[in-house]
C-alpha cells in the first residue's frame, strides 16, 4: 500500500509518483519524515521534467531493490559491472547522462549515482588522456610542466 | 594506463569529484533554476548564509509553526548549490588542485558552528533565571527543542554531510563532525559545561527527596540521564557514543551523594534499632536502589551503585552483623539467618567467620544431643542414639539449604561438625568404636524380621538415613565387622525382612566404600542362593538313591554351605555328639557333597543349627506338642527316648557338651517345665538328675525353646572388638608391605604418612600402631632399617 505524492520539476511540471518510489531519494524520504505528507506538491528546484521523469523511471524499476548497503560496501566500489536494464537505461546522450548523475547526487539516490558514475567510468576505461579529452569535450588546461609532474606522480599506476 | 581495478576504484570513490569535474564541460547551471524558488546566488557566501540563517532560525525557534516544503527544499538546495558552485573551485585551485576538485562547505560549517554558539549563549542566559526543579524543566525543554531542531538542520545540511564533512573525516581531520553531532558538541561545550553542576545538584536533591519517601517526577531525571548519555561522543568515531560524559558528570556525583546519604542513614539507624531490624532495612534499601536503576538511571551505573551501597550498608557494618549470628543460631531465627547470609554473601570474605561459628555451633548441638541420650538411660536402644545424631544433622542440613542457599562451604562446615560429634561424643568416651557398633545394631534392627519399620518405602528411607550417619563414621571397618556378623545371623536364621532391603543396603555400602568393602557381604548373600540350589539337587539325588527303609527314617533337613573365608563364623567351641538320627542325615549329605566337590572340608556349625521335635509322650495332649530347639537341645532331649530319667553326668557323657553350654540349656528345659530336676529346686550341676515331664502343658502347640543365652551376646561383642584389633593389625601390615614393595626405599615419616592415606577410609590409624607394625615387620624380615631414617624392602 503506497500513497501517491506529487513532485514539481524545476520547469513547473507536476509528476505523480508512488511515495515508496519517490523515497528511493533520501532527500525526499527525509523531508517526508520531517514534515509529514501534507499533500502539497514537493518542489524539486534543481531537476527539470525530462530528467526527473528519467530518474523516476529508474526508481520505479528499482523500487523493490534492497536499500543500498553502506558506502563501504566493497562490492559496489570494486566493479564497473552494470546490470542489463541499467545499461539500456543509460543509453542516452551525454548531456542527459550528466544531468541524471547530477540529479542523483542532488536527490541523494546512491545506487543511481553509482550506475551513472560507472557508466562514465566505462567510457573512460582504456582510453588515453587525449581520447578522454575528446570524448568529453575537455580543453587541456595543463601546462606541459604540470602534465609532466602528474605523469611522474602517477607512474605507480602505469602498467 | 592505469590498471583496471584500481582505476575503477578511484573513479567510484571520487564520485562527487567526477561530477564536479564533469560540470566544467557543461553549460552553467544558472539557467536551470527558474524563478519559482528564491534560492540565493550560489556563488555568494554572504547571501547564501543569510538565507540559511533565516531558515535555521525558524527551525530552532519556531518549529511548532511548521516548515513548508518549499522552504525545506530551498534550504537544502541552497546548501547543495553552494557546495557545487564553480567559484569555489577556482578559489581552491591551489597546491592541491591536481588531486581533483576540492570539496566546498567549510565556510558553511564554520558559520553554522558559530551560529549555534551564539544561540546557546542566549539559552545559557535564560537558564540563569531557573534553579532546582525549574532548572531541570528548563534544561529538558531546551534540550528537546534543540535536538529536534538539530535533526532538521542535519537533514537540510545533508549535502554538506555527504561530501565535505565525509571527506574531512575520511582524511582524519579531528573536530569535524556531521551536522547533527556538531549540534551536540556545541551544546556540550557552550551550554552543558556551564550548567551541569547546577543541574546535577537539582537531580541529586530530587533523588534524596525520593529516598526520604517523597514522590518525585522521575521522568525528569530519566530525561536528564538520556541527555547526558547522548553527549558522550567518541573522539575517534563520531558515529559511536561513549558513556564518558554520563560517567563523569552524572554517575560520579550521584555515587558520591549515595555514599554520604547511606553512611548517615545507616549510622543513625543502627544506633536506634536492633541488628535484625537493620538487616531488613539494608535489604530493602539494596532492593530499592536496584529498582532505581531500572526506573530512571542508565544501566551502566548499576554495578557502581550496588557496590557502593553494599560497601556502606553491609561491609561497614559486617562486624555488627556477624556478632549477631550466634544469637540468631541459638534462637533458630531461620528467616533472619537467611537475610544475614544474603547480605554478607554479597561482600567478599564476610562468610568465613560465620562458617566457623556455625561449625562449632553444630558440633555443640550434636554433643549435647548425645549427652542427653547417654544420661537419660544407661542402656539406650541403638535407635535412640542414631535418631539423636540424625535429628541434629537434619535440622542443620535444612538450615544450610533454607537459609544458606545450600552454600557448599557451609555444607563442608556441617560435615566437619557432624564428623566430630558422631565419632567423638560422650557415648564414644569408653570406646571410640561405639558409634559404628550402635549404627550397625540399628541397621540390624531394621533389617531383621519383626522390626517396627513397617512399610518398605519407609524402610528404604531409613536405610538412606543410616548412610547419612555412616558417611561420618571414621571407623568404617568396625561397622563392617558388626554388620557382617549380623548379616550372617540374619541369613543363617532366615530372619531378613526382605532380600530387596538387604541388597539395597549392600549396594549403598558398596557405593560409599567400594567393592572391597562389601565383597564378603555379597559372597555371603551368594552362598545362601547357591545353597538353595544345592538343596534342590540333593532332593533329586535322595529320590534316586534312597531305599524305603532309609526313607522311613529320613529327617527333613535344609543345608547351608557357607564359605569359611567370607563368613564371620567360628567352629563350635564345644565338642558335640549329635543324635544318631541327625548324624546319619548329616553324613548322607556329606557324601552327596563330597561327590560333587571332592577335596573340600565341611565343618558342621552345630551351634547354629536348629530343628523341631514332636513330643508324642505328653499325656492329655490330643495333638502332640512341637518343640523348636537348637541341635544341642535336640541332642539332650532325644536322650530321653531311651530313659525317662537321666543324671547330669549321663547327659554330659552322651552329648559331650561343655558345662557352659549344657547348663543353660538344661535351665531352659527346666524353666519351660519340659524336664524336672531332682532334688527339686536345684540348679543344673553334676549331682542332679533330670526327668521327662509327662504332664507338660503349654498354651501354644509350637513351643520355642531355642532362646539365645544372655552371656553369649556379651561374649560375641567382645569377640568382635578383638577381631577388629586383629584385622587392623593385618590391614596396617599389608599396607606397609604394599607400599614398601613398590617404593623399595622410604623414609620412616613418609611411610607413616602413606599408610595413613591408604587406610583412613577404613579407620583413623594411630601413629604408634603403625610404628609397632613396622617393627613387627622388621622382626619378620619383610623390611629392614638402613642408616639414618630410611627403611628398605627385603625382596
Amino acid at each position: 500500500m503506497s500513497s501517491q505524492i506529487t513532485l514539481t520539476s524545476s520547469d513547473g511540471v507536476d509528476i505523480s509518483v508512488d511515495r515508496t518510489v519517490a523515497e528511493r531519494s533520501i532527500l525526499i524520504k527525509n523531508m517526508l519524515e520531517d514534515l509529514g505528507d501534507s499533500g502539497e506538491p514537493i518542489p524539486i528546484p534543481n531537476v527539470n521534467e525530462a530528467v526527473l521523469k528519467k530518474v523516476i523511471e529508474w526508481c520505479e524499476h528499482h523500487k523493490n531493490d534492497p536499500v543500498t548497503a553502506t558506502d563501504d560496501d566493497d562490492n559496489r566500489r570494486k566493479t564497473t559491472d552494470i546490470d542489463e536494464w541499467d545499461q539500456k537505461f543509460m543509453q542516452v546522450d551525454q548531456e542527459m547522462l550528466f544531468e541524471i548523475i547530477l540529479a542523483a547526487n542532488y536527490l541523494d539516490i546512491k545506487a543511481l549515482l553509482d550506475v551513472g558514475c560507472k557508466t562514465v567510468a566505462n567510457m573512460i576505461k582504456g582510453k588515453s588522456p587525449e581520447e578522454i579529452r575528446k570524448t568529453f569535450n575537455i580543453q587541456n588546461d595543463f601546462t606541459p610542466e604540470e602534465e609532466d609532474q602528474i605523469r611522474r606522480e602517477n607512474e605507480w599506476a602505469e602498467e | 594506463m592505469m590498471n583496471t581495478s584500481r582505476g575503477t576504484w578511484l573513479t567510484l570513490f571520487e564520485a562527487s569529484q567526477t561530477t564536479n569535474t564533469i560540470l566544467r564541460a557543461l553549460p552553467p547551471l544558472d539557467a536551470m533554476a527558474p524563478a519559482m524558488l528564491q534560492t540565493p546566488h550560489k556563488d555568494d557566501l554572504t547571501e547564501t548564509w543569510a538565507f540559511l540563517e533565516g531558515g535555521i532560525d525558524s527551525v530552532m525557534l519556531k518549529l511548532e509553526e511548521g516548515v513548508d516544503m518549499k522552504t525545506y527544499m530551498a534550504l537544502y538546495t541552497a546548501v547543495h548549490n553552494f557546495c557545487t558552485s564553480q567559484k569555489a573551485v577556482s578559489s581552491y585551485h591551489g597546491p592541491q588542485a591536481h588531486r581533483g576538485a576540492h570539496l566546498l562547505g567549510e565556510e558553511l560549517y564554520k558559520l553554522l558552528g558559530e551560529y549555534l554558539s551564539r544561540h546557546l549563549q542566549v539559552v545559557l542566559q535564560h537558564s540563569k533565571g531557573h534553579a532546582e526543579e525549574s532548572l531541570l524543566g528548563f534544561y529538558i525543554r531546551e534540550w528537546t527543542r534543540f535536538t529536534t531542531a538539530a535533526k532538521y538542520v542535519n537533514h537540510l545540511f545533508s549535502y554538506l554531510n555527504r561530501h565535505w564533512v565525509k571527506r574531512e573525516i575520511d582524511e582524519g581531520k579531528k573536530n569535524v563532525y556531521d551536522v547533527y553531532t556538531l549540534h551536540l558538541v556545541r551544546w556540550k561545550d557552550d551550554f552543558f559545561e556551564n550548567v551541569h553542576e547546577k543541574v546535577m545538584d537539582a537531580v541529586l536533591n530530587l533523588i534524596e527527596k525520593q529516598r526520604n519517601g517523597e514522590t518525585i517526577e522521575q521522568s525528569q531525571i530519566k530525561s536528564i540521564v538520556d541527555s547526558f548519555v547522548s553527549l558522550g561522543l567518541d573522539e575517534n568515531d563520531s558515529k559511536r557514543s561513549t558513556l564518558e560524559v554520563c560517567r563523569q558528570y552524572f554517575q560520579r556525583p550521584f555515587i558520591a551523594a549515595t555514599r554520604t546519604y547511606y553512611e548517615n542513614e545507616s549510622r543513625q539507624f543502627v544506633a536506634e534499632n536492633s541488628v535484625v531490624e537493620y538487616m531488613k532495612k539494608a535489604e530493602s534499601r539494596l532492593d530499592e536502589e536496584k529498582a532505581r536503576v531500572g526506573l530512571y538511571l542508565h544501566p551502566d551505573v548499576a554495578k557502581d551503585l550496588t557496590e557502593t551501597c553494599l560497601d556502606v550498608l553491609v561491609a561497614a557494618h559486617s562486624t555488627l552483623l556477624r556478632d549477631e549470628f550466634q544469637v540468631l543460631l541459638d534462637n533458630e531465627r531461620q528467616e533472619d539467618l537467611a537475610r544475614m547470609y544474603r547480605l554478607l554473601s554479597r561482600i567478599s570474605d564476610a562468610l568465613e567467620p560465620l562458617r566457623s561459628t556455625f561449625e562449632s555451633h553444630v558440633k555443640r548441638a550434636g554433643l549435647a544431643a548425645v549427652a542427653k541420650v547417654a544420661s537419660d538411660s544407661q542402656n539406650f536402644e541403638p535407635k535412640v542414639y542414631v535418631d539423636a545424631l540424625l535429628q541434629v544433622h537434619t535440622r542443620y542440613q535444612n538450615l544450610v539449604n533454607e537459609a544458606f542457599n545450600g552454600d557448599s562451604d557451609f555444607v563442608r562446615s556441617l560435615d566437619n561438625a557432624c564428623r566430630e560429634f558422631v565419632n567423638r561424643n560422650r557415648v564414644c568416651q569408653e570406646s571410640s568404636t561405639k558409634s559404628p557398633e550402635l549404627l550397625a545394631r540399628y541397621t540390624d534392627s531394621l533389617l531383621k524380621k519383626g522390626s517396627k519399620a513397617a512399610e518398605e518405602s519407609e524402610l528404604e528411607d531409613m536405610l538412606v538415613q543410616i548412610m547419612t550417619v555412616f558417611k561420618y563414621i571414621e571407623d568404617k571397618d568396625v561397622y563392617q565387622k558388626f554388620y557382617s556378623k549380623m548379616l550372617a545371623k540374619r541369613l543363617v536364621h532366615v530372619s531378613s525382612v526382605s532380600d530387596d532391603a538387604e541388597t539395597s543396603m549392600i549396594s549403598k555400602l558398596k557405593e560409599a566404600c567400594g567393592f572391597e568393602y562389601t565383597n564378603k557381604l555379597q559372597r555371603m548373600f551368594q552362598d545362601i542362593q547357591i545353597s538353595k540350589d544345592l538343596n534342590a539337587s540333593y532332593k533329586d539325588w535322595q529320590d534316586k538313591v534312597l531305599d524305603d527303609d532309609d526313607r522311613k527314617r529320613l529327617v527333613d533337613a535344609h543345608y547351608q554351605i557357607l564359605g569359611t573365608g567370607f563368613w564371620p563364623l567360628q567352629a563350635p567351641t564345644s565338642d558335640f555328639t549329635a543324635p544318631i538320627e541327625i548324624n546319619r542325615t548329616a553324613e548322607r549329605f556329606s557324601k552327596f557333597y563330597f561327590d560333587k566337590h571332592n577335596g573340600r572340608k565341611l565343618t558342621w556349625l552345630w551351634q547354629l543349627c536348629k530343628g523341631e521335635v514332636k513330643a508324642n509322650y505328653v499325656k492329655n495332649a490330643k495333638v502332640p506338642y512341637t518343640f523348636q530347639v537348637s541341635t544341642y537341645q535336640m541332642g539332650i532331649l532325644l536322650l530321653f527316648n531311651e530313659a525317662d530319667t537321666l543324671s547330669y553326668t549321663d547327659i554330659q557323657a552322651a552329648t559331650k557338651l561343655v558345662p557352659e553350654l549344657l547348663d543353660p540349656n538344661l535351665s531352659i528345659f527346666l524353666k519351660a517345665r519340659v524336664l524336672t530336676i531332682s532334688p527339686e529346686g536345684a540348679k543344673p550341676d553334676p549331682s542332679a538328675t533330670f526327668s521327662l515331664n509327662y504332664n507338660f502343658k503349654n498354651k501354644k502347640l509350637k513351643v520355642n525353646l531355642n532362646i539365645q543365652i544372655k552371656s553369649e551376646q556379651k561374649v560375641e561383642t567382645d569377640d568382635t572388638h578383638k577381631t577388629i584389633e586383629e584385622d587392623r593389625k593385618l590391614l596396617l601390615q599389608s599396607a606397609i608391605v604394599r607400599i614398601m614393595k613398590s617404593r623399595k626405599k622410604m623414609r620412616h615419616v613418609q611411610l607413616v604418612n602413606e599408610v595413613i592415606q591408604q587406610v583412613k577410609s577404613r579407620f583413623p590409624p594411630q601413629v604408634s600402631d603403625i610404628k609397632k607394625n613396622i617393627e613387627a615387620l622388621m622382626e619378620k624380615d619383610y623390611i629392614e632399617r638402613l642408616d639414618g631414617d630410611e627403611i628398605s624392602y627385603i625382596a
